[in-house]
């Protein structure tokens, strides 16, 4: 292994990420200028906040990971840059709290490259992840803990701080999906039973599975958060795909969708709602479809360039740091800036799926693929939703909505990602050995 | 598996492309749709909350302003007008309730930065985001216009003063105004309330009697009747007209009398000097039909395209070709009564024209749009609006004028070292109501550079009033204070 190129590729993650605090920089001085024709005196300390947070999780990649990818932590950087200073427009007291949870989310990115030092580690205690995945998912619900804040009993109260669990209980399943999945896709890929042409698995091969991601999803139902849902039953049928290679799964599983779809939209009145504001959002534009209206004036205010950063009207959106961030970025960066976000994100999942195709370990590559699914399908679902794509489903844009649940799940999913990345490039001459070591 | 994550990947590939095409649906291809949609109050909510350029006068006065405010409301700024009642009749006012009126309306677009050289000369702002508001400057002078609301006093009427080689409208003021301060009031029923009032208030305030309100211009109206005879060659300065004291009028038992009961005639010029009924009656007749497209030259039957909205009302004559049914209308036109109705401002044009050997420039009240750096983006220049008359008619004119401000009925309106030329007017308006009292000069006669129009509704009320007497006075302040004359 030589040194080189270790060293190039942290050089070129340094110079990315300090042309990220600079984006970061400058976005948060005309959000400023906006308001008052005044170079903010904090913009400094903004700047040297983003640059000291960037070297912090630098440092810990140089040390800890030093030959992982170079992209996803400048990408990150900028989108979570980026997202800061979308919140802070929209609402400085918010921002402080993004500040101060990006802190923390770094600090947990960091931690999560020193207590995760082989990603194969975490294979072996794929029931206990499966546990917490279900307690964290059912936390919500615990009378005393849980709180309902927009019709969605997602929160869990401690003190001063509102956590979602849920954000943490979809690595956990992935995590588990990934370990179950390795250890089943033989089983599965040859399947057992026969109906018709379709070959199927014998159940108890599925069984496990089948349970954990119904009982998951009845649990989100239960607390009416759909999105999440939804992106779950993705990720799991997309899992079950790239584990088999089996195209049968994913027909299975679209046509599962489907009934699961019809089914809540026969049982719940906010997702027929939901549909109905979708396919005609303007005959709704005073109350159901208000919110979704106000998102498609406000990308039309855009245009090319957009209004320019603290000059639109993104606040007529209900919500619009979290679910509908996007819309007001669209507002005030135009369709340059969505593009630029979308193009972001497509180098961040782009370079999550290259880590899984680069990794010789099963599990890595599933794991990695999970991780990478969660950012990709809850970026399509969120944006779809807010541009009228898709109905929409309240979840957040990944690094860039406001919400510190979903900031630390993010840069925790980055973490892991870099991790299988630096494992990738030591290669693995002792994983054959390693996987029989483990077996009962 | 590997076979199976890049299929993933081109998966998300194929999504981030249905997202971009939407994007550009909706920005690009969908945008104006759904900004005309009748939900969307976002351009309101733009437009109150970016600062909007001020207007100034041509002597550097500011008439309306933006005023950074948080008063609770959703909007950011607050429109001012400093000047009060003074050029509400003009500048107008921008209202989120009522609407924009004025040259607030007129030029919209430059005061919010949408012109296009104030987009081209500011690119690189496009994409940083800072706005560009443009400065619009009036030819309209704050000196003229409060001496013209001092004039006027009490009296209910209007002062129009124009910069005869610009077309520029100096002062442009009508008793009575008021303040439109009021109206942009954030507090919606205190602007309401301000708008009732004004609205519902007898002496009509919000009324621009100078644009949109038409009177009998009187023997003023004889400025145009000589030119159309003398262009038509209907007469010479030199023709003579029986001296009489009223005038038989055909297909009618009626007679047109001289004012006060006198005896008049002789030459065009003597006529027109002791402003003579009967022999402008006279030429009326004379001129028949042709007198029609001769007085649309000068603009009759036309709105004058001024640079404000709601803009000017089209002055009236007699209808074309109606001479042969009603030939005592064409005698009334003559002395400026009857079917004739004009705008003081249109009345002023026709001095113009005179003034500028037949040619009527476009009136306009703002000169020069400026971006926020003073830097001029443009000028609104010169550019003739009629051509009334030929200069060999308008130099006759001119002469029948001086005589009558040197030794006829505008003996008033004289100015120590300045050869002024006017026509004064005292028009019949309603019965046991005193008349319009009209004053249409230009000055220095020699080499015009000012022309104005004078009106006082029903002569102030003095049932003597004559324009020599009421009008006459005004126009001559008026015309000291632009040629600096003490």
């Amino acid at each position: 292994m030589s040194f080189s190129p270790t060293t190039s590729r942290r050089g070129a993650e340094l110079g990315l990420g300090l042309l990220a605090a600079i984006v970061a920089a400058f976005g948060y001085l005309l959000v400023q200028l906006a308001q008052k024709p005044d170079v903010p005196a904090d913009l400094w300390v903004i700047f040297a906040a983003v640059l000291g947070l960037f070297t912090l999780a630098h440092i810990a990649v140089r040390r800890l990971a030093p030959d992982a990818n170079q992209v996803l932590l400048p990408i990150a950087a900028l989108l979570n840059g980026l997202g800061f200073v979308t919140v802070a427009r929209l609402d400085s007291n918010l921002g402080r709290i993004q500040a101060a949870w990006t802190a923390v989310s770094i600090l947990a990115f960091v931690l999560t490259l020193v207590f995760v030092k082989r990603v194969r580690t975490l294979e072996r205690y794929r029931y206990t992840f499966l546990f917490l995945g279900m307690i964290a998912l059912l936390l919500p619900l615990a009378p005393g803990l849980g709180k309902t804040i927009n019709g969605a009993r997602l929160w869990v109260g401690v003190g001063p701080v509102n956590f979602q669990p849920g954000e943490a209980a979809k690595v956990f399943l992935v995590l588990f999906f990934a370990a179950y999945l390795v250890d089943k896709r033989e089983v599965l890929a040859s399947g057992g039973r026969r109906i018709g042409r379709m070959v199927l698995p014998e159940p108890r091969h599925l069984g496990p599975l089948m349970l954990a991601w119904g009982v998951s999803i009845l649990i989100m139902v239960r607390e009416t958060d759909l999105g999440q849902a939804m992106i779950l039953f993705a990720l799991c049928g997309l899992m079950l795909y790239v584990a088999t290679e089996r195209a049968a799964y994913t027909v299975v599983s679209v046509a599962l969708f489907l009934t699961a779809a019809v089914i809540a939209y026969q049982l719940f009145g906010h997702v027929q709602t939901r549909v109905q504001t979708w396919i005609d959002p303007f005959k709704y534009a005073n109350d159901k479809g208000y919110q979704l209206v106000q998102s498609l004036f406000g990308f039309a205010a855009g245009g090319f360039a957009g209004t320019g950063l603290g000059l639109g009207s993104p606040k007529q959106i209900p919500n619009v740091a979290t679910d509908f961030v996007f819309s007001a970025i669209g507002e005030e960066l135009g369709l340059l800036g969505c593009v630029a976000v979308l193009i972001a994100l497509l180098l961040l999942i782009g370079s999550g799926y290259q880590i899984a195709v680069r990794s010789e370990r099963p599990f890595s590559k599933l794991f990695a693929t999970g991780l990478t699914t969660i950012i990709g399908l809850q970026s399509f679902v969120i944006i779809g939703g807010v541009t009228r794509v898709i109905p929409l489903t309240g979840v957040t844009l990944p690094f860039i909505s406001y919400g510190g649940s979903s900031l630390l799940a993010n840069w925790v999913i980055l973490a892991l990602l870099l991790r299988i990345s630096d494992d990738n490039a030591h290669g693995t001459p002792v994983g054959g050995s390693q996987r029989t070591a483990r077996a009962p | 598996m590997n076979r199976a994550i890049r299929r993933v990947g081109i998966g998300v590939v194929a999504l981030v492309l249905i997202l971009v095409l939407q994007l550009t649906y909706l920005t690009i291809v969908d945008a104006n749709n759904l900004k005309r949609n009748p939900h969307n109050v976002r351009a309101l909510l733009s437009n109150a909350n970016r600062p909007r350029g001020n207007i100034v006068t041509a002597d550097g006065t500011l008439v309306a302003q933006s005023q950074k405010v948080s008063d609770g409301t959703v909007f950011k700024y607050l429109r001012e007008y400093p000047t009060k009642d003074l050029f509400a009749q003009t500048v107008g006012y921008q209202s989120f309730v009522f609407g924009s009126t004025g040259v607030e309306n007129t030029y919209n677009n430059a005061l919010l930065g949408r012109e296009n050289q104030l987009n081209l000369n500011n690119i690189p702002d496009i994409f940083s985001g800072k706005q560009t508001i443009g400065t619009v400057v009036l030819s309209m002078r704050a000196d003229a216009q409060r001496l013209a609301q001092q004039l006027l006093g009490f009296q209910r009427g209007s002062v129009v003063l124009l910069d005869v080689k610009t077309g520029g409208v100096l002062a442009m003021y009508s008793n009575p105004s008021y303040d439109p301060n009021p109206f942009v009031s954030h507090n919606n029923q205190l602007a309401q309330a301000a708008f009732t009032a004004v609205q519902s208030n007898p002496d009509h305030p919000a009324l621009p009697r100078a644009y949109r309100e038409r009177y009998p211009p009187g023997s003023s109206f004889k400025t145009v009747t000589a030119s159309v005879a003398l262009g038509d060659g209907v007469a010479t300065p030199s023709s003579t007209f029986p001296v009489r004291t009223q005038l038989q009028l055909p297909q009618s038992s009626n007679t047109l009398k001289n004012f006060g009961g006198e005896s008049c005639g002789g030459t065009l010029v003597a006529s027109f000097t002791v402003s003579c009924n009967t022999t402008f009656g006279q030429l009326g007749l004379q001129l028949g039909d042709q007198f029609v497209p001769g007085m649309a030259k000068f603009g009759i039957g036309q709105a004058p395209p001024v640079d404000i909205s709601p803009g000017a009302v089209p002055s009236v004559g007699p209808p074309a070709g109606s001479f042969a049914s009603n030939q005592p209308l064409f005698a009334f036109a003559g002395i400026g009564q009857g079917a004739v109705a004009v705008t003081p401002l249109q009345m002023a044009l026709v001095a113009e024209g005179i003034a500028n050997g037949g040619v009527i420039l476009q009136p306009h009240v703002v000169s020069e749009i400026r971006d926020n750096n003073d830097k001029l983006i443009r000028r609104i220049d010169p550019s003739p609006w009629m051509t009334a008359t030929t200069p060999q008619v308008a130099q006759a004119v001119t002469q029948m004028m001086v005589q009558v401000v040197q030794n006829g009925t505008g003996t008033a309106a004289q100015i120590n070292g300045v050869t002024v030329a006017g026509k004064t007017g005292t028009a019949q308006s309603a019965p046991n109501q005193a008349p319009h009292a009209w004053f249409v000069a230009f000055a220095p006669a020699e080499a015009p550079r000012f022309a104005v129009a004078v009106l006082v509704e029903h002569g102030g009320g003095n049932l003597e009033a004559t324009g020599g007497r009421v009008a006459a006075p005004i126009a001559a302040q008026m015309l000291k204070l632009v040629l600096g004359v003490k």
